[in-house]
């Protein structure tokens, strides 16, 4: 193992390789940075300039490039709260907020920060994980990754607002989440399901117009009312002096970090959950380490944990999603599957000899990831106090240039005029919620795990009747939930304990 | 499109300018395609058998048209591809510029009459097809099932996880078992082939069906053995047995047949109808050269592709013996088989 260990990281760090991952960094980069632009239809775009490349070098130069996307795909996020990439939303809560009271060089600072942790963790877990990654995976049937579902929805409870009001608003906005997940063709009947007769509606909503949309629109109408900066009237002075901070914070919630980390890994190898599921689930986590009611208001105005949960957790996940795709042939996302397509052409079959016989490739690429993130972080640290005085830029010179991005952001998705139709629509959506004070993280998280949770709940019912209830990982996913829901309350009840015996004293 | 719409427009107001430039060197407007763009528009996203089969051709086509074109791939997704085939047929120029790809199933959304076609497939211009795909069943091998009666007198139900109804995985083994008797139990709304994939190997379902190409691999592999096809036929599986032979009646015939039709059409391609006859004839002339030509071949072995191209005149004849069946044929198809992905 070591050694294997020690010939990926010589396979990685020939020159010849080395030299296209930077390629694919560079790339990455920039991509990342776009909204719209993914990464997936870049790897296909790329895919072609492989051939003539050996497999360590394909895989330096693809990898570099598809991993580096969330890491930057959260600076937009931050800097300007339309998400760079689908994969970035859960950034713009509390890093757009961050960016607002000046603090975007900290935000950027964290997220940076984690992203690297993160990548690190990933593939260090990865490593350890290699053994039995295979029976790992093979538990996780329908009825697991439905529970897995449940125990993401149950996070509505923390990403909701205190209170009665507060939970049944979340709740709400929850539901709503999860019927605009049922929107198209169903796939048991094959019945069109509040497609209002559209076609653009039959495959269901994409999510990343609807992202931007209800994420960046509000926060535009919000800069164009206030008519100063995103960072008001902070000085430039403040901003560049946060970088640090934040590199900072991330290790003074360093065991936040990891845990939102292993968190990312671990939705990562389960194939079928999707890249977007594991910063909702990260964000629900970190706001859990609000320690008391006030703490978790403070979630969503400008929270650095919240930044540093889901920075987390979208970079470990890109190891963890390697694992179904190299040790099944199984691609957990269209990335992958892009990848998947680069395996067949440089003559590798995906499969258990990817984890013995081609060892060294498969942690060659763990290194990829490792030191693509490595590059990217440092390369952004030195010019990040520049990225930062972007928010200190009058509203009427950014508002322009920030709605192209949101309007080719979404164009993007589908090259159709029915995303931006989609966008504006959640746009007003999105501006609604934030009038009215409704969250709109468990929106997201519902019509994320919607299809999720109704497809692999009519799969375990149709294929095991109610057996597979009894399931021993099932019923343990099941009190997660339980616990994940109990969770807020038994802290509210401490919380009033602790201030009930402060009052005695 | 939209862009090349306003090429166009340019071009038309700069016609006066290129009239009097062109009049020495009107020889080189022999070649139609020369120093030209032409856009493959697929109807679906990236990474899929569509979208790497368009981005085959896309890098080796242009040698085989005279002028080089350049040629590049747009992505159009939505409904099925009934988007990209609208878009093809109602809005894009027959300049010889646009190519459209997408779902071989098409025909059979014209023949059941689904809402939002906005298309008469016969009036295409037809390129013809890239491949033909063959759909077959695949069990997991530690089965012990032997032979076809097998299955049919299985104790327990066979599992079959598909991705949900208008998809190969689900009609193939659908009509299996409603029109053959064979004792599955279908198992819908994976989120995708490779997932079932995985679910084989967990032996949460027995076995999927689907095309080939995508399955080959895992028979490779040996975690599958492939049971049954259908009429398309690709080497390596010309002896399995045939779903249509093996059914009695002539209407569960004529369903299954009617069902497998599209896939010997199996990568179809078409240019906007009133493309003049001329600048399809070069790129069908393009495509019989580039199914031959030895760089595509390798490359297309190497990603595990098989390029084999369907001539126009046999895409169109499989495609109107699809659409002439008769009513009662295609409203008992219609009771099984929802247009789908």
């Amino acid at each position: 193992m070591l050694d294997a260990l020690f010939e990926g990281l010589l396979l990685i760090l020939h020159w010849k390789a080395f030299a296209f991952m930077l390629l694919g960094v560079g790339l990455g980069f920039w991509v990342g940075l776009l909204p719209g632009l993914g990464g997936g239809t870049t790897l296909a775009l790329m895919l072609p300039f492989t051939y003539t490349m050996s497999p360590a070098e394909a895989f330096a130069f693809l990898l570099g490039m598809h991993s580096v996307v969330a890491t930057t795909g959260d600076i937009t996020s931050v800097l300007f709260g339309v998400p760079g990439e689908g994969t970035t939303a859960a950034t713009v809560l509390d890093g757009y907020a961050m960016a607002k009271k000046g603090e975007a060089g900290r935000a950027l600072g964290a997220a940076l920060m984690s992203s690297l942790v993160g990548a690190v963790v990933g593939a260090l877990a990865l490593a350890l994980a290699i053994p039995v990654v295979r029976p790992l995976v093979l538990t996780f049937g329908s009825p697991e990754l439905f529970m897995l579902a449940m125990v993401g929805i149950a996070f509505i409870v923390s990403l909701s607002g205190e209170g009665r009001g507060g939970l049944r608003r979340g709740f709400l906005a929850g539901g709503l989440g999860l019927l605009c997940a049922m929107v198209g063709q169903d796939p048991q009947a094959g019945i069109l399901r509040y497609s209002l007769g559209l076609l653009y509606l039959w495959d269901g909503l994409d999510i990343v117009p609807v992202l931007v949309g209800i994420f960046a629109i509000p926060e535009i109408i919000d800069l164009a009312v206030r008519g100063t900066a995103i960072a008001g009237d902070v000085s430039y002075g403040r901003l560049g002096k946060g970088v640090t901070e934040g590199i900072k914070d991330t290790f003074r919630h360093f065991g936040l970090t990891i845990r939102c980390s292993l968190i990312g890994t671990f939705i990562g190898i389960m194939p079928g959950l999707g890249g977007g599921v594991a910063q909702w689930l990260a964000y629900g986590h970190a706001t859990q380490s609000a320690r008391d009611a006030n703490e978790r208001k403070g979630f969503g105005q400008g929270d650095v944990r919240g930044v540093l949960g889901p920075g987390a957790a979208n970079n470990s996940k890109e190891g963890g999603a390697l694992i179904p795709t190299v040790a099944f042939g199984v691609p957990g996302s269209s990335s992958m599957a892009i990848l998947l397509g680069g395996f067949f052409l440089l003559g590798l079959v995906p499969g258990p000899d990817m984890l013995t016989k081609h060892l060294p490739l498969t942690l060659s690429m763990v290194w990829t990831i490792v030191l693509a993130n490595i590059i990217t972080v440092g390369a952004s640290l030195v010019f990040i106090n520049q990225l930062a005085k972007l928010t200190t830029i009058r509203a009427h010179l950014l508002i322009p240039f920030i709605v192209l991005l949101v309007f080719i952001g979404s164009y993007t998705a589908n090259n159709s005029y029915g995303d931006l139709v989609a966008m504006l629509v959640f746009g007003a959506l999105g501006y609604a919620m934030v009038a009215a004070g409704w969250p709109r993280a468990p929106f997201i998280l519902g019509l994320v795990l919607g299809k999720l949770a109704e497809n692999y709940l009519y799969i375990s019912t149709t294929r095991y009747g109610a057996a597979w209830l009894g399931r021993p990982v099932v019923v343990v996913l099941f009190l997660l939930a339980v616990l994940v829901i109990a969770y807020p309350f038994v802290q509210a009840r401490r919380s009033r304990r602790r201030a009930g015996a402060r009052c005695a004293s | 499109m939209r862009q090349a719409g306003r090429r166009w427009t340019l071009a038309t107001l700069a016609i006066p300018a290129v009239v009097v430039l062109a009049v020495v060197p009107a020889a080189r407007a022999a070649q139609p395609y020369d120093g030209k763009t032409i856009t493959i528009i697929v109807g679906y996203k990236p990474g899929g058998g569509y979208d790497r089969t368009a981005r085959l051709l896309a890098r080796h086509l242009p040698k085989h048209i005279p002028g080089k074109p350049t040629i590049i791939v747009q992505n159009m997704p939505g409904a099925n591809s009934i988007v990209a085939a609208n878009h093809v047929y109602n809005l894009a120029r027959p300049d010889g510029l646009t190519i459209g790809t997408f779902n071989r199933n098409l025909p059979l959304a014209q023949l059941t009459r689904v809402e939002g076609v906005r298309f008469d497939i016969t009036k295409f211009a037809w390129i013809g097809s890239a491949a033909s795909e063959s759909t077959i069943l695949t069990l997991h091998s530690d089965l012990p099932y032997k032979t076809l009666d097998d299955l049919r007198k299985a104790e327990k139900p066979i599992v079959i996880g598909t991705t949900g109804p208008g998809a190969n995985t689900h009609d193939f083994p659908l009509l299996l078992k409603e029109l053959l008797g064979f004792n599955f139990k279908i198992v819908s709304g994976y989120s995708s082939s490779a997932d079932i994939m995985l679910a084989v190997e967990r032996k949460e379902v027995d076995g999927r069906a689907g095309s080939y190409t995508s399955l080959r691999p895992f028979i490779d592999r040996g975690l599958v053995r492939p049971v049954v096809r259908a009429r398309a036929t690709e080497p390596g599986i010309e002896k399995l047995p045939v779903d249509e032979d093996l059914a009695t009646a002539p209407r569960a015939k004529a369903i299954m047949a009617l069902r497998s039709g599209p896939e010997i059409v199996g990568r179809p391609y078409v240019m906007p109808p009133g493309t003049p006859d001329a600048l399809v004839k070069i790129v069908r002339e393009a495509f019989v050269r580039v199914a031959r030509d030895p760089e595509l071949v390798d490359e297309a072995t190497r990603a595990k592709m098989e390029i084999e191209y369907v001539s126009d005149v046999e895409a169109l004849k499989i495609i109107r013996e699809v659409l002439g069946q008769p009513r009662d044929v295609v409203d008992e198809f219609s009771k099984y088989i929802k247009f789908g992905d």
